[in-house]
């Protein structure tokens, strides 16, 4: 009876990372909170025609809705053309969220192929790689992007393009951390003994263990990736309007701060509700998923 | 140690030319051509053959290169599209109104964020200690324009207790040395805070961490052994320690300070670089945001320098290393 049970338990296949990764962070209740609020979000996203009747673009009844205080039929009130402020905001989610996972996307694509390169090919490109990446790193992200929202003409393609060229930098180095500390393993040297060329290794052994790493730098980047969009339609450099981007209806909004407080407040409110979310869900990621701190 | 200088002072000047490199093919990438503004009737051909030429656009473009990289150094950015000045004497009147800000709120982070720190790992785990890292996550995340526009709000519109633009108040006629010089402060106090709060709100986590990390280790153990009071074992031997790291914060956080620095001026009306900035971007002076880029990207770079010598002396671990070496 006993040596079947210790057959079993030792036959049976040792818990893995992600299912170690995914108690611990289900243990976490900010990360939970945060995955609960970046799904939320997301929903409101999807299904923003049923949580609002009113058009967030059209111009309302301009003499009659112009600068309503928020009231039963409109809980956010309306802003200077008579347009719903609560409509806008849960239109706004759309942008916010697309450009904010778009933008992520490039730069984690950038940066792990950018920093496997580095750490992998090791020496002078390595060298010239990171310096170039130091010297991006040197220009403020918001610099950077003003100066090119200046030269090209902007719309929301260009700005998330942008969003991805401006951010890759940090994940560069994440990855390159990574590639290095797993470059030396035994299977690695095995792939390399057995004829797989540089691209294979870097392809098929170190992006997939790096996965981790990569994941949870693009959860925490999103967060960044946001409030870089707001500040540009904060500038009235973002996404064109009358598209309702959360940072162009705060600054819209400024204009009449001491008599319409309300076209401010709500979509600056909108976006802490989403960076947060997704600084916990990073977090949390960051704390379960850690390779470091997994004994 | 002076290899180490020499060594770091060339990386800092390759950086420096490689932030010129990238920022001239930006602009050369840019479609339009930069003369297109001159495509005026009002310009005769001969005026505007006589722009481009000073201009150096009808050089090829690898001597265009190295002109403008000679001009650079001689520090000629050019003179500005939009105010018809030279570009560097712009930049001399913004830089030391960007500096006063964000050197406030650098003190500001600093003080804030490692007293909190401190504070937050002698009281691990208690109220105060989950009360702050909330509250830290929260500034971390909120957008600072929208900081500011609330706390102008609260402060300035409905309390009328701060003033909500520009570096001094416009009537200080007759003002004393010392009220111009509280005027000064009361327009400072906005502004920076805005600016240095989501940097302490970081560095205060961080200080929590490494406090904690110092915490554990066996000189600590052995201070406790030997008799000491728990203040001199904290504050002597743990912070002196953890607060180390912090150091590099500083550097670290210097792009953060002056992309923050936009939004801030914008907002504040303040005359700094970032405003400077913004207002070319609107006017598409390209001669003036470069030279800008450029300027800022130097002050960081600089700044790393100077955090990467300083965390070098102060390091004995480092200094020693690197005395050893010559």
């Amino acid at each position: 009876m006993s040596a079947n049970a210790d057959e079993r338990s030792i036959a049976a296949p040792p818990p893995g990372l992600w299912s170690q990764g995914w108690a611990r962070f289900r243990r976490n209740r900010f990360g939970m909170a945060g995955a609960l609020i970046v799904l939320a979000l997301y929903l409101v996203a999807i299904v923003a025609p049923l949580l609002t009747p009113y058009d967030p673009i059209a111009t309302g009844d301009v003499p009659r809705m112009r600068y309503v205080p928020p009231c039963r039929e409109h809980p956010l009130g309306t802003d200077k053309f008579g347009r719903d402020v609560f409509a806008r905001v849960v239109y706004g989610s759309r942008i916010s969220l697309m450009i904010g996972f778009l933008a992520a996307a490039i730069t984690v694509i950038l940066g792990s192929l950018v920093g496997a390169a580095a750490g992998y090919l090791g020496g002078a490109a390595d060298a010239i790689l990171m310096r170039i990446v130091d010297a991006l790193l040197s220009i403020p992200r918001l610099f950077l992007l003003l100066t090119c929202v200046a030269l090209f003409s902007g719309s929301v393609w260009l700005i998330v393009i942008l969003l991805g060229a401006t951010g890759w930098m940090a994940t560069a180095r994440l990855v390159r951390a990574q590639v290095l500390s797993l470059r030396n393993l035994d299977y690695v040297k095995a792939a390399e003994a057995l004829g797989a060329g540089g691209r294979g290794v870097i392809w098929r052994h170190l992006i997939p263990n790096t996965l981790s790493v990569i994941i949870v730098a693009a959860t925490l980047r999103i967060g960044g990736i946001i409030l870089a969009e707001a500040s540009l339609g904060f500038l009235g450099l973002g996404v064109p309007p009358p598209a309702p981007s959360w940072g162009q209806m705060v600054f819209e909004g400024r204009e009449a701060l001491m008599s319409a407080w309300w076209l401010s407040t709500f979509p600056g409110i909108a976006i802490a509700v989403t960076v947060i979310g997704f600084n916990l869900l990073g977090d949390a990621l960051r704390d379960a998923f850690d390779p470091r701190q997994i004994a | 140690m002076r290899g180490f200088l020499v060594r770091r002072l060339i990386q800092s000047l390759a950086l420096l030319f490689i932030v010129l490199t990238i920022t001239f093919f930006l602009l050369r990438l840019a479609p339009g051509d930069p003369m297109s503004r001159y495509d005026n009737p009002d310009f005769s051909p001969e005026t505007v053959r006589g722009i481009r030429e000073s201009l150096g656009l009808d050089k090829p473009l690898a001597e265009q290169y190295f002109r403008w990289i000679a001009s650079f150094a001689r520090g000629d950015f050019g003179v500005s599209l939009r105010y018809q000045r030279p570009v560097r004497d712009l930049l001399a009147e913004a830089i030391p109104n960007t500096l006063r800000l964000t050197v406030a709120a650098l003190a500001l982070h600093l003080v804030l964020g490692i007293f909190l720190g401190v504070l937050s790992a002698a009281q691990r785990h208690s109220p105060f200690d989950r009360v702050n890292t909330i509250a830290a996550l929260f500034v971390y995340s909120i957008p600072s324009f929208w900081l500011a526009l609330m706390l102008i709000l609260v402060f300035s519109l409905k309390l009328g207790v701060l003033p909500s633009s520009h570096m001094q108040s416009l009537d200080t006629e007759g003002f004393s040395a010392l009220a111009l010089a509280i005027d000064r402060a009361k327009h400072l106090v906005l502004p920076a805070f805005v600016l240095g709060i989501a940097s302490a709100a970081s560095t205060a986590r961080y200080m929590r961490g490494s406090m904690l990390d110092a915490l554990r280790e066996d000189y600590i153990r052995t201070a406790r052994a030997k008799g000491l009071p728990e203040s001199r074992v904290f504050l002597k031997h743990a912070f002196k320690n953890a607060a180390l790291p912090v150091v590099t914060i500083v550097g670290l956080s210097l792009p953060f300070l002056f992309g923050g620095a936009v939004v801030v001026e914008t907002i504040f009306s303040w005359p700094g670089m970032g405003r400077l900035a913004v207002d070319a971007i609107y006017a598409r002076d390209y001669p003036t945001i470069l030279a800008i880029n450029f300027t800022v990207a130097a002050i960081v770079i600089l700044g790393n320098l100077l955090t990467d010598v300083a965390y070098g002396l102060l390091d004995p671990r480092i200094a020693f290393a690197v005395g050893k070496k010559g």
